[in-house]
């Protein structure tokens, strides 16, 4: 071999060094020039907590956050609006504009009702078309729009029911542990994803099936954990869905509702059978209505069809059919409305508008969350979450038509999270709970007195 | 001749092979600007700068994202700074969104765009102790409108209070389910604190 000279190595050298810096130089200029930036498009969304179940005299007040695309002065949106309402459920709705307030701490955005309409025995009905003025962009609050506005009703013989000053540590065990399983992913076991940093998650929902059978959604390790008559099964639905939320159709198919929206209905073998985004942007619970899964959804608050006899429903007839009260399968359903810091209403209503019973409940303890507003026989049970800024417990309370019926306190025992209203569901045996520690997750049962 | 040119090629490939883990994440498009300071601070245009970030996904650490409605880099491993992708962290965008200063001695509001990748002094549990001169806890059941609920390892802020007592929360939550508005029940949760921002103006 021939021995290199030094005119060849320093060409050589130089050919590297400019090599280097014409490469450098390149991605230099591909990386530092101008970042390809989308204009921000116009967009358009909302909030409000709608006014469902009123008292006799209680002045009305709606109140809107409208909520556009940041403006480079840093200034809010510069927006308006019209709530479209009328006396009870149909007729011909009155345009109102909205009025723009000093403060957005609740929504800068409002209206008051007028008394006539407040006092109305029928209630009234109403729906917001809310307006960004800079591009014109609109959007319909609820998003059904017209077709399913939300009816407001005067609770006239609202039953009182007291909680007084919640009493923490005064909690009541469980009747029985129906399904339990360690962290892990052994067909045997529940995963676990997070990190003390991170914080952890783990099984982010269930179900009871009404012939007993408990369904786990190992949402970690992307399966059903099924407990019939003390026999465990595991069902693959072949990906992880972190704090979904479930339901096990009337066939043994499973309903999976993902973090960002989008409902997937499996075969009970868990092959996949269609999938369906949700109308609103939100969601907050996945339940069994009448004809298919019904999903509580926001911004509307309003819960909607995701699919029927069956087939999934287009975003569009979701909002259409939507109700302001949980579907029932009787035809009744249930309203739920949480007033300020302490205070629950409930009513059960035939149809959208005649009230059959109703409750207003109140409690000198804040009360959260409201997990579960479901008939059982006579009474309704009501779970719901009582908290100060450092204790919490649930509080299962059973109502009737004199008011407190039973009532008792369960520890929250949640180690990972969860969905958020998933960690109750009520069946034929009673009402059960899904706990999770620092071992494993476990599904209790609470046996309730059901009056003949 | 040829043996300079095929050397060159060489010394381009060498280098771009060098950057190639830098070049492809999102940060290389963010800037350094200075803040924008403001007299003015309203709860409903931070629901507008919180909202906008949506979809734009989670980087631990991070705070610069764009607004094409995508996660550039989505599922990076957890908790690792490095990865360089897009979108704040909850700290991060909560710090953006409350026009916070990265001296914890300022209460002074500042405008962060979108691009500016900045992630702040605070993280979740910072915050949850009220950490800062424009940081205050507040009672968890009087937080309204951009206030936030705050643990060790989480904070987000409250988009509106929601019918059946939880919260619509926009956070940046994980790489996973990036940022967004989620229904929570963070209030009602023991492990979580009410935090505040002073100096609202409407």
């Amino acid at each position: 071999m021939r021995r290199p000279s030094i005119r060849s190595l320093a060409g050589g050298a130089a050919g590297i060094a400019s090599g280097v810096i014409a490469g450098v130089v390149l991605t230099a200029v591909s990386a530092a020039g101008p970042p390809a930036v989308p204009r921000l498009p116009a967009l358009i969304d909302a909030a409000h907590v709608p006014r469902l179940l009123r008292l006799p005299g209680e002045p009305v007040r709606l109140r809107y956050s409208i909520v556009c695309a940041p403006r480079d002065d840093g200034l809010p949106c510069d927006g308006s609006g019209t709530v479209y309402i009328r006396d009870g459920g149909g007729g011909q709705f009155r345009p109102l504009a909205l009025r723009r307030g000093d403060d957005s701490k609740e929504g800068r955005y409002y209206i008051d009702v007028p008394p006539e309409l407040a006092s109305s025995a029928a209630g009234f009905s109403y729906y917001a078309v809310l307006r960004d003025d800079s591009s014109g962009t609109t959007v319909a609050v609820p998003s059904g729009g017209a077709d399913a506005p939300q009816l407001s009703l005067l609770l006239r013989d609202a039953i009182p029911v007291d909680l007084g000053r919640h009493l923490f540590g005064r909690v009541r065990a469980p009747d029985a542990q129906v399904a339990e399983a360690s962290w892990g992913a052994a067909p045997q076991d529940v995963g676990l994803a997070g990190s003390r940093e991170l914080g952890y998650s783990g099984p982010s929902s269930f179900d009871v099936e009404p012939h007993g059978t408990v369904d786990l959604l190992d949402s970690v390790n992307g399966r059903v954990m099924r407990w019939e008559k003390g026999r465990r099964e595991v069902v693959a639905l072949g990906g992880a869905a972190e704090l979904a939320d479930f339901a096990v159709e009337d066939d043994g198919g499973f309903d999976v509702l993902e973090p960002r929206g989008t409902l997937r209905a499996f075969r009970p073998d868990g092959t996949p059978r269609w999938s369906q985004k949700l109308a609103d942007r939100t969601w907050a619970k996945l339940a069994h209505g009448p004809s298919g899964p019904v999903v509580l959804q926001q911004p509307s608050e309003q819960w909607m069809p995701v699919a029927g006899r069956g087939a999934p429903l287009a975003r569009s007839a979701q909002a259409h059919a939507a109700h302001d009260g949980k579907p029932l399968a009787n035809g009744d359903e249930v309203v739920v409305e949480r007033v300020g810091e302490g205070e629950l209403r409930v009513a059960e209503t035939a149809g959208r508008s005649t009230t059959l019973r109703a409750w207003r409940i109140t409690s000198d303890t804040p009360l959260g969350e409201v997990q579960l507003a479901e008939p059982y026989g006579p009474r309704m049970v009501v779970v719901t979450k009582t908290y100060t800024d450092d204790r919490d417990e649930f509080v299962v309370l059973m109502l009737d038509r004199t008011g407190l019926a039973g009532r008792f306190s369960v520890a929250a025992d949640s180690w990972t999270e969860t969905a958020p209203l998933a960690r109750f569901r009520l069946a034929a045996g009673g009402l059960y709970r899904l706990r999770t520690t620092e071992s494993g997750a476990s599904i209790d049962r609470f046996d309730l007195e059901v009056p003949r | 001749m040829r043996r300079l040119i095929v050397l060159f090629g060489l010394g381009v490939i060498l280098s771009t092979a060098a950057g190639a883990q830098a070049y492809h994440r999102f940060w290389v498009n963010c800037n350094y600007d200075a803040a924008t300071f403001m007299t003015t601070m309203t709860r409903d245009a931070a629901q507008d700068y919180a909202n906008a970030a949506r979809y734009e996904g989670y980087q631990w650490g991070g705070g610069c994202w764009n607004y094409d409605d995508v996660d550039s880099y989505p599922n990076d491993p957890p908790a690792d700074t490095s990865t360089h992708g897009e979108g704040g962290d909850c700290s991060g965008l909560t710090f953006k969104t409350w026009r916070e200063s990265t001296d914890t001695w300022r209460d002074g509001r500042y405008y962060w765009r979108a691009l500016r990748n900045v992630h702040g002094p605070y993280d979740a549990a910072s915050f949850r102790n009220g950490n800062g001169a424009p940081n205050h806890v507040v009672a968890k059941s009087t937080a309204g409108v951009m206030d936030a609920f705050a643990s060790s390892t989480h904070v987000g802020m409250v988009f509106m209070r929601s019918l059946y007592g939880g919260d619509q929360i926009v956070e940046a939550k994980c790489e996973a389910c990036g940022t967004n508005i989620f229904y929570r029940t963070y209030r009602s949760d023991s492990s979580y604190g009410g935090v505040g921002r002073w100096g609202w103006t409407g």
